[in-house]
């Protein structure tokens, strides 16, 4: 039997000296501290603030977009989906002005049914990849410059960095960030869904690792990817005026649909048809 | 019979289902070392999970859980212990290994919390778009 462990802090800084000490592994492999507090109060304060109707709807995709940052507190049970989709509920006339944000929430909820019904199966390829490549042509491992930031594109380094930093990431930069390892890098999804559980406060088992098999096409009929313009309308800009791959023309993101299917994947029987529709983000 | 509460990661609520079950049992939540160690846990969800934690009456220690447990168990003298349930096929290992290490006579019972919608048993999970077709009415009007 061990000791219990320390209930009382004076303030939040000695509450975090005292867990770095305990878990010296932890705070060696990444000591940043996370900037929302945890708690079923902080998490009462967020509902209270969420913006469920047409403001989320309209915007969610931004990455400045009111999306509602509960997600740590629904990943650890400290509200539960039920009484979120309740208090978006009372914020409506019709509940059809919230659906969007409730269809979110039930993406969770499916995730946890699917975990549910596969158990540890979830870390295996579901499928195979519909990309033309087999899963022994990915690399195993997260490259470094992708982990430190350092790979030169001002969005994915940004990212990366967040990551780390704050333990969130909107969904669509998760989306990217996903797609450009997968797609652009050849790196198993593992590697990467591995990545984010370390770091993310929501981590997940089942909505990280079934949603980048999403993006990589093993749980999906066909691989999820984006180009430059995408990204820059959804993030207003802001890394691509910062990027010099982009003022010299090289940016890997650069490009239509068609295109990119075609570099990316040239083996692939989808994308060998005619010009397939853009992936809808869902 | 007298009880304690097993709460782990997934419930850190203080609307747990165990806590209403058994307003001011002792209960106890565990690191799970290993689980740290093989998922490279960083320092901020650590941190952020013991704020959780702060907020609820829970002794908090570190170790193997289903040991824990069971010895958390004994020091109260408790043949019963209460936990909510969780997808996770780790909580179905560790509640396995604690049954096994209770004495003769004590159960483990798993909690569930209001559910977001009733599904039926043989829902299609294949792909979202099914699934949503099929609750999308209760989820909008529970
Ligand atoms: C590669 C990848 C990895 C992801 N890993 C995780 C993870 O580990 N944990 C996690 O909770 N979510 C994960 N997501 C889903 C989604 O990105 C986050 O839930 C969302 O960005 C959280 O921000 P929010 O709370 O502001 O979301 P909102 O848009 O405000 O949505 C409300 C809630 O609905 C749920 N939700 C919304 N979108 C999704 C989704 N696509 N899948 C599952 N649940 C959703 C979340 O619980 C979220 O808090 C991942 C997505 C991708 C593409």
């Amino acid at each position: 039997m061990s000791a219990d462990m320390q209930r009382e802090f004076a303030n939040r800084e000695a509450l975090i000296a005292y867990l770095a000490q305990q878990f010296p592994q932890a705070a060696a492999a990444a000591d940043e501290v996370p900037p929302v507090p945890g708690g079923r109060r902080a998490a009462e304060a967020r509902l209270k603030q969420i913006t469920p109707g047409k403001a989320y709807s309209a915007s969610r995709n931004y990455l400045n977009g009111a999306v509602s940052r509960l997600s740590p507190y629904l990943r650890h049970g400290v509200l539960s989906l039920a009484e979120v989709r309740d208090a978006a509920l009372e914020q409506a006339a019709d509940p059809a002005e919230v659906e969007k944000f409730i269809n979110e929430l039930a993406w969770r909820d499916y995730w946890q049914r699917v975990y549910r019904a596969m158990g540890d199966g979830i870390w295996e390829d579901v499928e195979a990849y519909k990309t033309g490549y087999a899963a022994a042509e990915y690399a195993a491992d997260l490259p470094e410059d992708v982990a430190a930031g350092r790979t030169g594109l001002a969005c994915m380094d940004a990212f990366s960095r967040d990551l780390r930093e704050t333990g969130y990431l909107h969904n669509h930069a998760r989306m990217w960030l996903a797609a450009y390892l997968i797609h652009w890098r050849r790196v198993r999804w593992q590697a990467g869904a591995r990545w984010f559980l370390t770091h993310l406060l929501d981590g997940d088992p089942a909505s990280n690792n079934l949603s980048w098999q999403w993006v990589g096409s093993t749980f999906s009929s066909k691989p999820y990817y984006f180009n430059r313009e995408a990204l820059e309308k959804f993030t207003d800009g802001r890394y691509c005026r910062a990027c010099p791959l982009y003022r010299t023309q090289r940016c890997p993101f650069e490009g239509s649909y068609e295109a990119l299917a075609e570099r990316l994947f040239p083996y692939a029987e989808v994308a060998a048809e005619a010009a397939p529709p853009p992936r809808k983000k869902r | 019979m007298q009880t304690i509460l097993w709460i782990h990661g997934d419930n850190l609520s203080p609307q747990n289902p165990v806590f209403q079950a058994a307003p001011g049992a002792p209960a106890i939540f565990v690191w799970d070392e290993a689980l740290l160690r093989d998922w490279h846990i960083s320092l901020k969800r650590i941190v952020f999970m013991y704020e959780c934690l702060l907020e609820l009456p829970v002794t908090i220690r570190r170790g193997e859980v289903a040991r824990e447990v069971v010895a958390f168990a004994h020091e109260h003298a408790a043949r019963r212990i209460l936990t909510a349930d969780s997808p996770a096929p780790l909580h179905r290992r560790l509640c396995r290994q604690m049954s096994q290490h209770m004495p003769s006579g004590s159960r483990l019972e798993i909690l569930h919390e209001t559910s977001f919608v009733d599904v039926p048993g043989n829902i299609d999970l294949k792909r979202f778009s099914r699934y949503w077709q099929s609750v999308k009415k209760r989820a909008l009007n529970p």
